[in-house]
């Protein structure tokens, strides 16, 4: 994207809140759409990159967000401190899941991660009493506290994630170009070639995995301030599990770009399906919706929206692939 | 002696559990389809069994051949429709299909239906078979005599039907089955049908034995028939059905021991050890590396 085009961008979004027809819901719904966006662009970095296609990153994201709420309410540590916990207690697990399941390939990777995440789910509904079981662990409320990193309003928290998803924004360019990204892409692209060339495949592999599920958890700790609650299923679940890869999906697998576009389309998508339900009086027309897109661009369209664009422009100029 | 009633409650259930999972082996045996709709075959079966009873007062164990073939046409369809795209090669794309999927029949069931679980109260009522201490319902013996009825069927079919030798033949090498003159789309519609028919007929299976219905359940079913498979080993579909008498112990054993809101946790765990160490599972062929 040109630096002009992303400059104008990103100064539309921060100065939503002085628009005409801006409101509370307007700016809770962008800082909705840039928490999703922030984690796609995490998830974009193992799976994208690495080829690494994770179902399991519901399990980082429910370890950023419960550890952030634990030591808020038990030790009255500030998530601005609590967030760094927050992703080393990830990495660390995702070191874990990269060493059990490193080895396995493609599909039985994902299988294997996401069977990981539904376990957490059900101990999270298990062990009530630090976890809150069904109905979630709540952070206490402080009114405006930024110390807490708590506002009444959204405003504050719509910096707070425009933040964080350009500093993922350049960060995913930049480890595209760095020679730990060229590494991770030798890997997706083709092991054994990657492995004759003498990258370390298995060190690069487990490296990328903590990368992202260190950025997936800062996401966890941005999602528990601005809502206040996390339960198993929102963290954990199977759905969440899906969520997280319809960004880059969506947008594009691998690019910098494509988790942006892909999530703002997504959210614009089940907002409009969310006022049709609500028109219609039935529950459950938005995930029915994030079902049939999400069958209708892997079927039609898998290299997502930018890497479509990409085949149809370069088809146009005669471009042989 | 609760032991022995764990165990022995571990395999009537189980049994069923392994009737579903021989449908999920079956297509990622021959098609190496990862069909992670299964479980929401196995709710549409549920709700055939639980209509059939609530509706029209058919006792479920009846409504077990009717599921068998309406899920199996559904399943046909469903090849037909998406499936047929992404025969031999489990990918990620194959997966993300069968997941939305999931999620549409989830959500469909849910605005048909209603979010409610529903259990049925049939004839087969609390009625049970007492061996001393031990505590065996007429329901889960009946359920488990249905399966065990599948299972020599479907090792039949496999064995001695022309189709079932087609079947094996198409997994063996689809390339090799074709150029022999056989159809291995036609094949495939049929092993998927077979696929999506033992899910409907465990659904009605496990509604005759009270199993309460919910349009979620699948989403609870869906990795019992992953982890038996794999457990079976991939590509052995006699395999699974052991699979999934392992689980229902596990399940059965851990509740008795542990916690019955935690029975399926050591099963994930079973998976994930099954996968690292012994990944060709107990009787399969072919390896997750």
């Amino acid at each position: 994207m040109p630096a002009v085009l992303l400059v104008a961008l990103v100064a539309a979004v921060a100065t939503l809140p002085l628009w005409p027809f801006a409101n509370n819901y307007i700016v809770a719904l962008a800082v909705r759409t840039l928490l999703f966006i922030a984690l796609g662009q995490a998830w974009n970095v193992i799976a994208g990159i690495g080829g690494m296609l994770s179902l399991g990153h519901g399990l980082f994201f429910g370890l950023g967000a419960y550890a952030t709420g634990l030591l808020f309410n038990s030790f009255g540590l500030t998530p601005w401190l609590g967030l760094f916990p927050a992703m080393a207690i990830a990495a660390a697990a995702g070191l874990l899941v990269g060493l059990v399941t490193g080895h396995l390939r493609g599909i039985y990777f994902a299988l294997a991660t996401v069977v990981m995440s539904l376990a957490f789910e059900k101990l999270a509904r298990y062990f009530v009493d630090l976890t809150g079981g069904d109905t979630g662990l709540s952070v206490t409320f402080r009114g405006d506290a930024p110390w807490a990193m708590q506002w009444r309003g959204p405003t504050a928290f719509l910096f707070l994630s425009l933040a964080v998803v350009v500093i993922y924004y350049l960060a995913t360019r930049a480890i595209l170009r760095s020679r730990f990204g060229l590494e991770l892409q030798a890997v997706r692209d083709d092991e054994g070639a990657a492995a004759a060339s003498g990258v370390n495949t298995f060190r690069t592999k487990l490296l990328g995995l903590m990368l992202s599920a260190a950025m997936t958890a800062l996401v966890g700790t941005l999602y528990m301030q601005f809502y206040l609650n996390i339960d198993p299923s929102t963290a954990f679940g199977l759905f969440q599990a899906i969520q997280i890869q319809l960004p880059a999906l969506i947008g594009g697998l691998g690019t910098a770009g494509g988790p942006v576009i892909g999530g703002a389309l997504m959210i614009l998508v089940s907002e409009a399906a969310n006022i049709a339900s609500g028109k219609l009086n039935l529950q459950g027309v938005d995930v029915l919706i994030y079902g049939l897109v999400l069958l209708l661009v892997v079927m039609r369209a898998p290299l997502g929206i930018i890497g479509e664009w990409h085949r149809w422009t370069s088809r146009r100029a005669g471009g042989a692939r | 002696m609760e032991l022995v009633q764990a165990l022995l409650s571990g395999v009537l259930v189980g049994g069923v559990y392994g009737l579903f999972a021989m449908g999920f082996s079956l297509a990622f045996g021959v098609m190496r389809i990862v069909n992670f709709a299964h479980g929401e075959l196995v709710m549409i079966g549920m709700y055939v069994g639980f209509f059939a009873f609530s509706l029209a007062g058919i006792d479920p164990l009846l409504a077990v051949p009717v599921a068998l073939v309406l899920v199996g046409a559904l399943g046909a369809g469903l090849y037909r429709l998406i499936y047929r795209r992404f025969v031999g090669r489990a990918t990620l794309q194959q997966l993300l299909v069968a997941i939305a999927l999931a999620l549409v029949l989830q959500t469909l069931a849910q605005i048909l239906v209603g979010p409610d679980a529903h259990a049925v109260q049939s004839g087969w009522g609390s009625r049970f078979l007492l061996i001393g201490p031990i505590f065996l319902p007429y329901a889960e013996l009946a359920a488990f005599a249905v399966a065990l009825v599948c299972v020599v069927g479907i090792e039949l079919l496999l064995g001695r039907w022309r189709w079932g030798q087609m079947i094996r033949a198409v997994a063996d090498d689809p390339e090799i089955a074709e150029l022999v003159g056989m159809n291995a789309q036609r094949v495939n519609i049929v092993a998927f049908a077979l696929s999506a028919g033992l899910a409907g007929l465990a659904g009605a299976v496990l509604v005759m034995m009270y199993y309460p219905v919910s349009p979620v359940v699948g989403a609870t079913l869906m990795p019992i028939a992953l982890i038996a498979t794999v457990l079976g080993g991939l590509g052995s579909i006699g395999g699974a059905f052991i699979g999934g008498i392992l689980c229902g112990i596990v399940e059965q054993v851990t509740s008795l021991f542990w916690n019955a809101a935690l029975q399926d946790v050591p099963l994930y765990v079973l998976l994930l050890v099954i996968m690292a160490f012994l990944p060709q599972g107990l009787f399969g062929r072919q390896s997750a590396h």
